[in-house]
């Protein structure tokens, strides 16, 4: 049952995005590197279909103090300042590299990196390729990674990491037929992204389960602040099928207006100075309670409309948004686009230092996976930013580590074994489970929360835990175990969203009333782990 | 909700001999793509139905299948009732899932120059059009070329005319090109139209890495023979008795009412090597009230230059075909070659002062009298540059349907194309060769194309007799008035 021989290997990278890829290339300065990967390497994940942009501060007038006061502000002042630091300061030269390594950004008249507003953001910094930014990123990785020794690992995805008295010695996985993968590293870097798909509507790719967070729970490693998901206020919301489909930020960026279904554009209710370009939280609250109140349209969205823009703008900065709409029978250089809030980002995630180390020896994590950067509401661009700045330090960290006598923990490969063979025994469909979760997830833990329906969802997924799931032979054992990671993730997010009894960022809480702002508030991060819960307090002076 | 039935391609290699249909039926939304449909089965009838799918939103290019009989992307080809959806062509690992990795890691990567500037504002506008490649390799996988020699394959020339854009790059990728299989490619279209992407391939770069090779002195020498003799003669072939033009007036008159005039491209094949064939087209048009006017000095189109990467005298060529045509105010200008057409089309200047028809359109747009119908069981070989180049494939159907009973086969290129069969005959031949069988398979008794290459080339493959559309059309009329008046009637 357990596939032949044991990959051995330095550092271990375990994802193939933004952060898994960039991290993979780094480690291999140092030593040998494996890189395994849920999909084929390069094709899963979100980094290639994020698509707005990148933000680095480059010109003269702009400041990486200013990048870092505006992603505090927009992170409600949750974020870890250490990480905000390195990532503002390390942004610009990690995009000189992917420019080094063929990246094809939009470029001025002048030949400078062309840069677009973002919401939350007092200087025009998004770098992009059009939107499809992230693509640009992640072909340019794979070509840089196709010129390094690191050993690639397709369609291979982590059950579990493996531990032992030494803290993370590796992983342990499943490939394509069902058949058990060991994976022995030195160090591991955890760069799985995010998990927004435990919601019935989502941006995010068929990856996007949360594997990484809940491998990490039950390895031993804190995860930090997992209550705050982010709703991207921009969603497609028809056909059905294509609901949450992400509509790019830079289409306001652009200039692209809401209006409700009355014509009015709404934001000046809401966030008058700053309009569509406020931040996310801000847009998406004010979207939903439009829609709530009875002025959103008839699929249930609001407009968002740019027929006022030059056609040949539409053409050559939205030319996957003019697709992907084109493909539905909509024209939006002519109508606007229907939209509403899909859950899109998880801004918390496994507890990292500046050298982006778990708190557990042995693991590393990057990317989305990880925690901290972006507080309780990310900046649009912050996060492609942030799987190269820390994809490379966890790549460098992690090579630069010394050799460990570390070995397969063969009580744990059997238990993985029999946890296998019990799925083949289970009697509940993964499918339909998992679809329960995204209801619940969806009603109990979207965008105002409370605690009564967060006790509701909480509910639910114990209740979910404690059914056994089937797979019919060796090859539905994945969807068994991506479930278990949903459900795991899941229950992290509502027990750490009903510890924070305030309304921060990305997460508000309509059943508590509170006399300060984000600024003042008395609370730090939540965390969770196997060993406990809690939130950190904080002491003013 | 609405109700869907669907039939899949199932084969897993450990224990089937090869790939079964299997036949489902789903409730789907409205709007669904294949992805949901194959999602809906894999969720609530067959868990064990493998396929891939990452960003279900036309940016990660794992989906592709083959819809229909064409590569799709699953996640954006909305389903429709009755579909059979099989594997790319490409090794198949289980059901729908293929081996995309090797071809992947065959996609050239940019080598990085030591210290060396940023490309400018106008490169990097260059190189943009080549570069929302999403490798889902549905380009690949229709490839003609591949499936017969060494050649690296569409979208891995697509990269490497990318490379050779970017001055960041330090290897010469026009050399690599050439070595990985540059000159293979029969610029068939294939890849173009498959391409989620609307990626030009063939035109936006294979014609040009082949026009940088020839800056380098790496153009095949047939190549540069054919080069040397349209500079000498105008034509690309050489005669081998008394030309169409020699042998044809200027102006033909219609039998009968003139119910429209055109002007005729002919095309150094047909006029130097079948002229037959367009003397057939004529008596056609003769018959169907439509005048003729043939300008003398018409020369080659330019097509065996242009899609050879030799375009240094395709300016004067455009010229002298334009003015030969503008000056005797011609507002239709006719072809019968398929490439010919394609290239008027296309590759000329969009102000030129006429319209330029397929003879196949010229014929539907008049209307023709019915001719005889003979019992002939026939196949009709789609020429890519009619069908792909052209976007020309029912009228054909249409016309040959009036004469004989049409067995379809596959369209697929004959090998003739792209400067191969001068160039690299023994891949020429293999895909001839691989036609003959698809020929075999329809029990056809003739082959009937509309251009001149395919038609010569696969005759010399198959014993069949292989017809041009007009001279099927000319046998229905000389048959007809054969028969006695009261047979035409019944
Ligand atoms: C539609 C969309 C648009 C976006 N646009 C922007 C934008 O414009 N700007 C911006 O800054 N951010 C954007 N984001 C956010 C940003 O793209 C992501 O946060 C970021 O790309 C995450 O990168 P990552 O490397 O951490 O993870 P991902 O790119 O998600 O990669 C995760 C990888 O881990 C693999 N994996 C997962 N589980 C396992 C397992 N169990 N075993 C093995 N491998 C596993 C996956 O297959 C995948 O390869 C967008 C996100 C989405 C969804
Ligand atoms: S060129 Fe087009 S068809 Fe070929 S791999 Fe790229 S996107 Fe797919
Ligand atoms: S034009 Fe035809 S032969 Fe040439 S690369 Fe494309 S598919 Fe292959
Ligand atoms: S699933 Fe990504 S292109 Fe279809």
């Amino acid at each position: 049952m357990v596939a032949e021989g044991v990959v051995k290997t330095h550092v271990l990278v375990i994802g193939s995005g933004g952060a898994g890829v960039r991290a993979a290339i780094e480690a291999s300065r140092y030593g040998s590197c494996a890189l395994v990967s849920k999909t084929i390497i390069g094709k899963g994940g979100c980094t290639t279909m994020a698509e707005g942009g990148y933000n680095a501060v480059l010109r003269e007038q702009d400041d990486c103090e200013i990048h870092y006061g505006d992603t505090m502000k927009g992170g409600a002042y949750l974020n870890d300042p250490a990480l905000v630091r390195i990532l503002v300061r390390e942004s610009p030269d990690r995009i000189r590299d992917l420019v080094e390594w063929g990246a094809v950004f939009d470029l001025t008249p002048e030949c400078h990196i062309a840069q677009r507003p973002f919401g939350g953001q007092r200087f025009p910094r998004t770098c992009y390729a059009g939107d499809r930014t992230g693509h640009e990123i992640m072909a340019t990785l794979v070509e840089r990674l196709g010129s390094t020794d690191v050993e690639c690992h397709h369609e291979v995805s982590i059950i579990d990491l493996m531990t032992g008295a030494e803290g993370v010695s590796g992983a342990i996985g499943l490939d394509r037929d069902g058949e058990i993968q060991v994976f022995l590293a030195d160090q591991t870097v955890m760069a799985t992204g995010g998990g927004t798909r435990i919601f019935d509507i989502s941006t995010n790719s068929t990856s996007g389960t949360g594997d990484g967070y809940a491998i990490g729970y039950r390895a031993g490693a804190d995860l930090i602040d997992m209550e705050q998901v982010q709703f991207h206020p921009t969603g497609a919301v028809y056909p059905y099928d294509a609901r949450g489909r992400l509509v790019t930020e830079a289409v306001r960026g652009e200039g692209g207006v809401l209006k409700n279904v009355l014509g009015e554009r709404f934001m000046k209710q809401y966030d008058p100075e700053r309009m569509e370009l406020s931040t996310r939280d801000v847009v998406s609250r004010s979207i939903a309670t439009e829609i709530l109140e009875g002025r959103g349209t008839a699929h249930g969205g609001v407009n968002l409309d740019v027929s006022h823009l030059p056609r040949e703008v539409i053409e050559a900065r939205l030319p996957v948004m003019l697709e992907q709409f084109m493909r539905y029978g909509v024209d939006i250089r002519d109508v606007p686009m229907e939209v509403a809030p899909t859950a899109h980002h998880i801004m918390g995630g496994l507890r990292i230092n500046p050298e982006c180390r778990t708190t557990k020896a042995g693991l590393l994590a990057c990317g989305e996976v990880s925690g901290g950067v972006h507080g309780a509401n990310r900046l649009g661009g912050n996060a492609l930013a942030e799987t190269q700045v820390f994809g490379k330090r966890a790549g460098e960290y992690a090579g630069r580590s010394p050799k460990r006598e570390v070995e397969v923990n063969r009580s744990q490969v059997a238990a993985t074994s029999a946890l296998l063979e019990s799925f083949e025994q289970g009697s509940v469909s993964p499918a339909v489970m998992r679809d329960s979760l995204k209801s619940a997830m969806w009603e109990g833990a979207g965008i105002f929360r409370t605690a009564d329906k967060l006790k509701k969802t909480l509910a639910t997924i114990e209740r979910l835990q404690s059914e056994q799931p089937v797979s019919r032979g060796r090859r539905g054992l994945n969807d068994c175990c991506t479930l278990r990671n949903m459900l795991g993730t899941a229950r992290m997010i509502v027990s750490c969203a009903l510890l924070r009894e305030e309304s921060r960022g990305a997460h508000v809480r309509s059943d508590i009333r509170q006399d300060w702002d984000p600024s003042s508030s008395p609370y730090g991060h939540t965390w969770i782990s196997v060993s406990g819960m809690g939130i950190e307090q904080v002491v003013r002076a | 909700m609405k109700t869907l039935r669907v039939k899949v391609s199932r084969f897993d290699p450990q224990t089937d001999t090869g790939p079964t249909l299997v036949e489902y039926e789903v409730r789907v939304h409205e709007g669904a793509r294949i992805l949901h449909v194959l999602h809906a089965i894999h969720d609530t009838i067959d868990p064990t139905l493998s396929f891939r799918s990452s960003c279900e939103a036309g940016q990660c290019g794992s989906c592709a299948v083959v819809a229909d009989g064409k590569p799709v992307l699953a996640c954006y080809e909305e389903a429709r009732e009755g579909m059979v959806i099989g594997p790319l062509a490409l090794p198949v690992i289980r059901d729908l899932v293929v081996d995309l990795v090797p071809a992947l890691n065959d996609i050239p990567g940019l080598v990085p120059k030591q210290g060396c500037q940023p490309p400018s504002y106008e490169e990097m506008e260059a190189i943009k059009p080549l570069r929302s490649c999403i490798s889902c390799l549905a380009c690949l996988s229709v490839c003609p070329a591949v499936s017969v020699i060494r050649f690296a394959g569409p979208t891995a020339m697509r990269q490497e005319m990318r490379l050779a854009l970017d001055p960041r790059d330090s290897v010469d990728r026009v050399t690599q090109a050439v070595e990985s299989g540059l000159f293979t490619c029969t610029s068939c279209q294939a890849c173009w139209k498959v391409c989620p992407k609307d990626i030009r391939i063939p035109g936006k770069a294979i014609e040009k890495l082949r026009a940088l090779a020839g800056l380098k002195g790496l153009t095949l020498p047939r190549h540069r023979e054919v080069n040397e003799l349209i500079r000498t003669t105008g034509r690309s072939v050489a005669p081998e008795g008394p030309s169409f033009l020699e042998q044809v007036d200027e102006v033909i008159e219609p039998n009968g009412e003139v119910k429209g005039t055109v002007g005729f491209f002919v095309g150094c094949m047909y006029t130097m090597r079948l002229p037959m064939t367009p003397l057939d087209a004529i008596a056609v048009l003769k018959r169907n009230g439509i005048r003729v006017i043939i300008p003398k000095e018409q020369i080659c189109c330019g097509s065996p230059l242009i899609r050879t990467g030799q375009p240094d005298y395709v300016r004067t060529l455009q010229r002298r075909n334009i003015d030969a045509f503008a000056f005797r105010g011609i507002k239709t200008v006719m072809t019968m070659c398929a490439g010919c057409g394609s290239t008027l089309k296309h590759d000329y200047p969009e102000t030129i002062p006429f319209r330029v028809m397929d003879i196949s359109e010229v014929l539907l747009e008049y209307g023709i009298e019915k001719p005889a119908r003979l019992n002939v069981r026939a196949t009709y070989h789609d020429p890519c540059h009619l069908l792909r180049g052209q976007g020309i494939s029912s009228g054909p159907r249409e016309l040959i349907s009036e004469v004989i009973d049409l067995v379809e086969m596959p369209p697929v290129c004959c090998g003739s194309g792209g400067g191969v069969r001068s160039g690299v005959p023994e891949e020429a031949h293999a895909l001839a060769e691989k036609r003959q069988e698809e020929i075999k398979k329809t029990g056809a008794e003739w082959v009937i194309s509309s251009c001149p290459f395919c038609e010569f080339h696969i005759a010399g493959h198959t014993p069949l007799p292989v017809k041009n559309i007009t001279s099927v059309l000319a046998e229905g009329y000389r048959e007809k008035d054969r028969r006695p008046h009261r047979e035409n009637q019944a």
